[in-house]
């Protein structure tokens, strides 16, 4: 069959690297003229709105063995990064392990979208919709690179400003903690995330948020972890939120100084139809609410959503 | 003339999969649309082709069972893969269930999205032979249907949950 000119001029070579260390390899040999493509559903809808050029080639991530899947290591839940979102609902230790990061994969585009796009995928965007989730986890990223293989937290990852490109590696696995390090016995774990878009189900966020938490017998809140993202913002961990809920109950002071912190400290990437501070204010109102629901007024009010997990 | 350059940039790659349950083998760019291979290389023409980044559903397709955008989907993707279109749910140009009760309920009325939306509601059914109207609700927010107002769709799928739900509950079906 005669390939048509312009087909051959758009269409990118594509490379099947068997292992992590031969992508790599690929990747430094072709520099910038080659891009490391997963479920490849982002990089098209980018190609399509004229926001990337397509690239000369292709590394294809999906033919080396051993990045995907979920199991239980060290300690941790591991996710191949390779795994397909819709993959990682239907696996029970994410569900069992990982409720919350769970939850924010159910809203992640569409059934079709999510049977072909990757959770590494989503992260590596860095406004990917699971990463506020997976901040409010604790998760961590395992990249492989010219220098082997490197843990660095994601709450770490997201905060450099601009990743150093020259760096040549690729995104093998997430690690979720399994809770109980900072879990006292008797103490109520908790969880949320909530996702605010302009429709029901596959819709680009406009807000996330997520937290997460233990409420001891006593009343106080313990090991609570706050982030918040959407859109075009990358998320980040909402840490004076956080501190100022440490320790104490979560009564209408506590909950009403969170609010104005919450408010204060998400910093949302600019939308140009949704103005900065109607952002803030329903980051804001999400967090406190999820809060109020553990209180007994919330309680009593059916607040069941922010149930405990474990 | 093509540069040669150029064309020594591009792989050639001949794509080997099973399409309506035949074997198919086409020589292609490799990160060619899937949409693009059935619509212009295989005359597929029932996979519609419209967004162009897998936010309408026009051009659903079945990839071992599990529906995806053909428009997200490269040639290399495909390989080995079983795939499925509008044209091979049932054979010899019959009708699947979903078909039937799309005709039987008014479920379109340009059809245009109906492809699409017929296969992502059989890929469905297969997976969960009793949704409930938020699953349904859910499992469509892909299908985009700028005529009908969803209601006579919902009809359609419910109907079809109705007629085969409990029968075949846990039996694979495209047909």
């Amino acid at each position: 069959m005669v390939l048509r000119h312009e087909e051959i001029l758009q269409s990118p070579s594509v490379w099947r690297p068997r292992t992590p260390e031969e992508a790599v390899a690929r990747k430094r040999a072709l520099g910038a003229d080659a891009v490391f493509a997963a479920g490849g559903t982002l990089l098209r809808t980018r190609w399509e709105a004229g926001t990337e050029a397509i690239p000369r080639h292709l590394i294809d991530l999906g033919s080396i063995e051993g990045l995907s899947g979920i199991w239980l290591q060290d300690g941790d839940l591991a996710i191949g990064a390779l795994t397909a979102l819709d993959d990682c609902l239907n696996d029970p230790l994410l569900g069992r392990h990982a409720p919350i990061v769970a939850q924010a994969i159910r809203t992640i585009a569409g059934w079709s979208v999510r049977n072909v796009a990757t959770i590494g995928g989503n992260i590596v965007s860095r406004t990917g919709d699971s990463l506020p989730a997976l901040l409010a986890a604790d998760a961590s990223l395992v990249w492989i690179g010219e220098d082997g293989e490197r843990t660095e937290k994601l709450a770490d990852w997201l905060s450099e400003p601009i990743p150093d490109r020259a760096r040549v590696r690729l995104l093998a696995q997430v690690r979720i903690p399994l809770g109980g390090d900072d879990s006292i016995a008797n103490a109520k774990r908790f969880f949320a995330f909530h996702k605010v878009g302009r429709r029901e189900a596959f819709t680009p966020s406009l807000v996330t948020v997520a937290l997460c938490g233990s409420l001891e017998p006593d009343g106080r809140l313990t090991g609570i972890r706050i982030s918040a993202g959407g859109g075009q913002t990358v998320p980040a961990r909402l840490k004076r939120a956080e501190e100022l809920l440490t320790g104490r109950m979560p009564d209408p002071d506590a909950l009403g100084e969170v609010y104005e912190q919450v408010a204060a400290d998400y910093a949302p990437a600019p939308d140009p139809f949704a103005p900065d501070m109607y952002r803030k204010l329903t980051a804001a109102n999400l967090v406190v609410t999820e809060l109020w629901k553990l209180t007994a007024a919330g309680e009593a009010a059916g607040g069941k959503e922010g149930a405990p997990c474990r | 003339m093509i540069d040669p350059k150029l064309a020594s940039a591009a792989e050639t790659f001949t794509l080997q999969c099973v399409i309506n349950k035949r074997p198919v083998s086409v020589d292609v760019p490799p990160a060619k649309r899937l949409l693009c291979i059935l619509r212009e290389d295989l005359h597929l023409t029932g996979t519609k082709r419209s967004c162009d980044i897998g936010r309408c559903g026009a051009c659903m397709v079945l990839v071992d069972g599990k529906p995806v955008n053909s428009c997200l989907t490269m040639a290399y993707q495909c390989q080995g893969k079983n795939i499925t279109t509008i044209e091979g749910l049932a054979a010899d140009g019959a009708l699947n269930r979903v078909q039937k009760c799309f005709l039987e309920e008014g479920g379109y009325q340009c059809g245009y999205c109906t492809p699409g939306m017929i296969v992502t509601v059989t890929a469905l059914l297969n997976k969960n032979p009793e949704p409930s109207m938020a699953e349904i609700e859910e499992a469509l927010s892909g299908n985009l249907c700028r005529c009908t107002g969803y209601g006579g769709i919902i009809r359609s799928v419910l109907k079809a949950a109705e007629q085969g739900g409990r029968r075949h509950a846990g039996r694979h079906e495209s047909a």
